[in-house]
């Protein structure tokens, strides 16, 4: 295995009589961005603690550039990250608390003043960090992760909190650090902060990785090579393609899914049986839809909440 | 090193606490101190009682800003959840706490001679003739009790930043120090039996610490001046080595 991007093998870790961490492995590699994805306490924020060297684990390594983090001299040259863009002194100005931690790693006050400019944090900068928005503390957090210029880069939720405009700045952002040949990293709960952003995805559940693949691969395999048919005779459509000996399914008001028939097939036999429809297509499942079928098993906590709950 | 003491150092100015709190410290010494010594009674051939000691008696009020200052360096982190930030920048944690312990000795220093020559001069001013002449810095034991006061309120800065780290949590923290050193002079007042009494003043953080400021009687003291000093150096060690050893060990 190459020493470059990051390097996550065989993880374990217990908090109590829960496993956090159950033999969680993958690789973040260079000039790509990896979505971490999962349910929430999947281990997603955990992995990221231990590649820092923050929490220790039974079991398992986590190397940065083939090397453990509690070793690097000037870590945030090697490896830049963001975990909560909250925790910060909220008397502190932005720019102060940029300054520190160049301090930390022997970087000039220059450095500070580009990150800033790079994030577009100029007229919040001298502020107080605790006016800050949830985005512009977002914005000071990445800016903090570049201080170092680093090779690897990887955020916890940075979609957190941001507004729109924001969001498209993130994705515009992580994609021009994948093509400057970093490897990113980034986290989420929510699949559609990642879609069109990430090429690569580790899909994880109750610790440990269920699906390691790049975002095309992923949707074709989940596509079955399912044609989908738009139809506002859903019944008789449905009918005429299951005697034909195809697999239907109703996954809409006028879209049924068939398996097992091609699309030229499909609209011969509808043609002939004289059932309007207005589409067949192959099957594509969104990123969601992906997602939702991957991590149904892991999930730990469904949602069951009582309708008082849901009023308030 | 040197990067972990800039940064600590760059953290340290760049909020207004600090700051605060150091003058505070000055203010409350030298207030309590002038009150003190103005409130003796002199004749002409003395004032009856240690006038060095009485001049440097605000130390009692002014130590509390700086335990709180020492807690706050490393439990404000905690609150925030930048130690984490903290512990990327600098993994190698023991270097964080020596970092912080460095620079706080450093500000502590400085407050606390501007606070102890504060007081001096107050006493000067404000005691009358025959007593104020023993108040002088070329004295010996009178250097010995101002420079020692210094070197108090350093240790009970450690002292706090070592519990500070131990404990986490700020109030809880600053509730353990501010107890340690002002519960044992109350229930030393308390108790009626002697030896316990002496004991208390022989073990317990500011009584021992502060046996640095006497001057005169020092046969009758529950124990000398520089081995009281270092059994708050010792609480200070035993503090600092707890709160570094668990900050190794746990989980940030």
């Amino acid at each position: 295995m190459s020493a470059q991007g990051i390097v996550v093998a065989g993880l374990r870790k217990r908090y109590g009589a829960t496993l956090a961490l159950d033999g969680m492995s993958f690789t973040v590699r260079p000039g790509l961005v990896t979505g971490f994805v999962g349910p929430n306490g999947a281990g997603k924020s955990t992995t990221m603690r231990v590649v820092l060297g923050l929490d220790a684990v039974e079991e398992g390594t986590a190397l940065i550039e083939g090397r453990r983090y509690r070793g690097l001299r000037h870590p945030l040259n090697h490896i830049g990250s963001l975990l909560d863009a909250s925790a910060l002194h909220p008397g502190r100005s932005g720019r102060d608390h940029l300054l520190w931690l160049a301090h930390s790693q022997g970087l000039a006050a220059r450095r500070v003043d580009q990150v800033i400019e790079q994030v577009g944090l100029i007229p919040a900068a001298r502020r107080k960090a605790g006016g800050y928005s949830l985005g512009m503390r977002q914005r000071l957090g990445i800016a903090a992760a570049l201080l170092g210029d680093p090779p690897a880069v990887m955020l916890d939720e940075p979609f957190n909190g941001m507004d729109p405009e924001g969001i498209v700045w993130m994705r515009g952002f992580l994609r021009s650090l994948a093509a400057q040949g970093r490897a990113v990293l980034v986290s989420s709960h929510l699949m559609s902060e990642v879609q069109d952003t990430a090429d690569h995805l580790v899909v994880v559940g109750r610790g440990k990785v269920i699906a390691d693949a790049g975002v095309a691969d992923l949707i074709a395999a989940a596509s079955g090579n399912r044609v989908a048919v738009r139809t506002t005779a859903g019944t008789a459509a449905m009918r005429v393609l299951a005697q034909a000996g195809a697999a239907v399914a109703a996954v809409g008001r006028d879209t049924i899914t068939v398996t097992g028939l091609s699309p030229d097939r499909i609209v011969g036999l509808l043609n002939e049986c004289t059932v309007a429809f207005s589409e067949v297509s192959p099957h594509r499942p969104t990123l969601e839809e992906v997602y939702l079928e991957l991590t149904r098993e892991a999930v730990e906590f469904r949602t069951a909440t009582p309708p008082e709950e849901v009023a308030r | 090193m040197r990067p972990a003491l800039h940064a600590e150092w760059t953290k340290l100015r760049t909020v207004a606490g600090p700051l605060w709190l150091l003058l505070a410290t000055v203010a409350a010494t030298v207030a309590v101190s002038a009150v003190a010594t103005s409130v003796v009674n002199c004749t002409a051939s003395g004032c009856g009682s240690d006038t060095t000691k009485l001049s440097l008696t605000g130390v009692h009020l002014g130590q509390a800003p700086v335990a709180v200052l020492a807690v706050l360096i490393i439990s404000g982190e905690y609150g925030s959840g930048m130690l984490r930030t903290t512990l990327t920048a600098v993994p190698r944690r023991v270097t964080v706490l020596a970092a912080k312990a460095v620079i706080l000795t450093g500000v502590v220093a400085v407050g606390g001679a501007v606070a102890v020559l504060g007081s001096v001069l107050a006493g000067r001013l404000v005691l009358p003739e025959p007593g104020d002449r023993a108040l002088s810095l070329a004295d010996g034991p009178t250097l010995r009790a101002a420079l020692g006061t210094v070197l108090y309120l350093i240790l009970i800065g450690l002292l706090s930043l070592g519990f500070g780290t131990a404990v986490r949590d700020a109030a809880t923290s600053m509730g353990v120090v501010l107890g340690l050193l002002y519960v044992f002079p109350i229930v030393s007042g308390t108790v009626s039996d002697p030896e316990l009494q002496r004991l208390l003043g022989k073990f317990a953080p500011m009584s021992a610490g502060l046996a640095i400021q006497a001057t005169t009687h020092l046969g009758s003291l529950p124990i000398s001046p520089w081995a009281g000093l270092g059994v708050t150096a010792g609480w200070a060690a035993a503090a600092l080595l707890t709160g570094g050893l668990l900050l190794r060990i746990r989980d940030a």
